[in-house]
């Protein structure tokens, strides 16, 4: 499981990551709690897909003005 | 909380991401970013001096002071090449960065921007000696021969090649570098992309075909700044555009910055722009590093050569009295979570967040607890910073504590932070373990109330 920590821009972040489909890596939207965002993802490495989350809402345009987290659990 | 986050989104986060994507601006946070090698390294040169030199001579340790002075001499040397030319080493990553920004051949625009600096400097060293009767034959033509006008009693200078190292080479030139290399840097980048460049065939290597397609441009640019530069010495006397940029746009930014109300009000925005999930340092850094940091290497330069310091609040004082532990002194909340609170999930998010928040890393206790968009913690949050900020200010003020006058690395703990930034000042960790105390007893009632909320009817 990847999760997101974002306050801002949640239905963004869940376009961004569950619209991804590239040499097969996926993310499916799992649930949402407070300001956490849960994502299913098809990688074996979940630090990995929390690593790629993070560069994919990085590479927005407001990417890099949201203070948001991505992490592996 | 559905409304206000909607209202953020549609409001604050747009005009947010139009600041953050400004190219200029991201360019120039980059810029100051990417100069840390050299600033932390001349850093280090100016503690060790500190200690080797300063403070021993204080207290009359000459021998000691002279059987040091080899490693003296080398923290000079590093000194020199580093903090000292910090103007010129900022003249080239200015125009690297902005030049990535807009993805140009980048080496080229740091050239560019780096030559257009050097433009605005004085260049050359003029003195004229009057003496009190005519030199003989042979000491006259030992000053022709250096260069020396000799007219009589009247020795005259004007050697061409020196620049004024000391005054224009450091922070005193960053505006000017900012001014004249983001003006050569706009016609260069502006060249690049309507592609007025010279193509060369595939088969030549890729360093040689770069470089000769940003010849045009950049000769462009040089020339441009070159007829500017020469245009204002002429038209004002021999004023460099560095002493004039220094009189009418760094000095009173400076100065400005240095007033409370300047202070109060970067440390309130970024605070709330943290709380509401907004990037602070991202969307601020610009203007942090632009203003207080430009500031703070002053003080450095000035501190290395035995000067007093001009600015009382720069770069790091925000680091080390308002955000201690990070934005939001949240490692106090931490503290008074350890001692108030009874809830398990409180303590979980502690325990794993008091590491990272000893060295300023306060992202686990901002997403874990979270403090961001929770009601519970807004108050202290935003007020706890205020409050220091405010003590801490009037404190340096009145000068009961030295300024910043030595660059530290962000994630360093409190109060050595403090300690080693000052020059070795025994107050300023004091300062700051009130200023921790205070934040303390801001955060400890809202951690008490947090107890008496069922954590399932939290967001």
């Amino acid at each position: 499981m990847v999760v997101i920590n974002s306050a801002l821009k949640q239905d963004e972040i869940k376009d961004v990551l569950t619209s991804y489909n590239e040499d097969g890596v996926t993310f499916t939207f799992n649930k949402k709690a407070g300001i956490k965002l849960y994502f299913e993802t098809s990688m074996e490495d979940k630090t990995a897909a929390a690593a790629l989350a993070k560069k994919l809402i990085k590479a927005t345009s407001w990417g890099g003005v949201i203070f948001f987290s991505a992490s592996a659990e | 909380m559905n409304g206000l986050i909607a209202w953020l989104e549609k409001y604050i986060v747009p005009v947010a991401t139009k600041i953050g994507s400004v190219r200029w601006l991201v360019g120039l946070r980059d810029a100051f970013i990417t100069t840390m090698p050299a600033t932390m390294a001349g850093s280090i040169a100016v503690l060790l001096n500190a200690l080797l030199r300063d403070i021993p001579t204080q207290y009359h340790m000459d021998s000691f002071v002279n059987a040091m002075q080899p490693i003296i001499g080398v923290n000079g040397q590093v000194w020199t090449a580093t903090l000292a030319v910090y103007g010129l080493i900022f003249a080239f990553t200015w125009g690297y960065n902005l030049s990535l920004q807009y993805k140009v051949e980048p080496l080229a625009g740091g050239i560019v921007t780096l030559g257009a600096f050097l433009m605005g400097l004085t260049q050359s060293a003029a003195a004229t000696l009057t003496l009190g009767k005519a030199l003989s034959g042979s000491a006259a033509k030992v000053l022709t021969t250096a260069g020396a006008v000799v007219d009589g009693k009247t020795v005259t200078t004007n050697a061409w090649g020196y620049f004024n190292f000391n005054a224009q080479f450091g922070s005193t030139g960053l505006f000017t570098a900012m001014i004249l290399g983001g003006a050569a840097a706009a016609i260069y980048i502006w060249l690049m992309k309507k592609d007025v460049t010279i193509k060369m065939p595939d088969s030549v290597p890729p360093a040689v075909s770069k470089a000769f397609t940003a010849i045009i441009p950049a000769i462009v640019a040089f020339y441009v700044i070159g007829i500017f530069t020469y245009a204002w010495t002429q038209i004002f006397n021999g004023q460099v555009f560095l002493d004039w940029v220094n009189k009418t746009i760094q000095e009173p930014l400076l100065h400005l910055s240095q007033g409370y109300g300047a202070v109060l009000l970067l440390t309130l925005l970024v605070q709330l722009f943290w709380f509401f999930g907004i990037h602070g340092t991202n969307v601020l850094g610009p203007v942090l590093d632009s203003i207080w940091l430009t500031a703070q290497l002053d003080n450095i330069n000035r501190f290395s050569q035995g000067e007093s310091v001009r600015y009382l609040w720069t770069r790091a004082s925000f680091d080390m009295y308002a955000w201690i532990g990070g934005a939001g002194s949240t490692v106090l909340l931490l503290i008074a979570i350890f001692i108030f609170s009874k809830r398990a999930d409180e303590r979980a998010v502690a325990n794993l967040a008091i590491a990272p928040g000893v060295f300023q890393i306060n992202e686990p206790v901002m997403f874990g607890m979270p403090i961001v968009l929770n009601a519970v913690y807004f108050i202290p949050f935003v007020v706890a910073p205020v409050v220091m900020v405010t003590i801490a200010y009037w404190v340096i003020q009145w000068g009961w504590v030295s300024p910043i006058k030595v660059q530290t690395v962000w994630v360093m703990p409190p109060f050595i932070n403090s300690f080693l930034a000052t020059g070795f000042d025994w107050r300023a960790p004091v300062l700051q373990l009130f200023n921790a105390i205070v934040g303390f007893a801001i955060w400890a009632p809202f951690v008490i109330a947090s107890n008496k909320i069922d954590p399932n009817l939290e967001a």
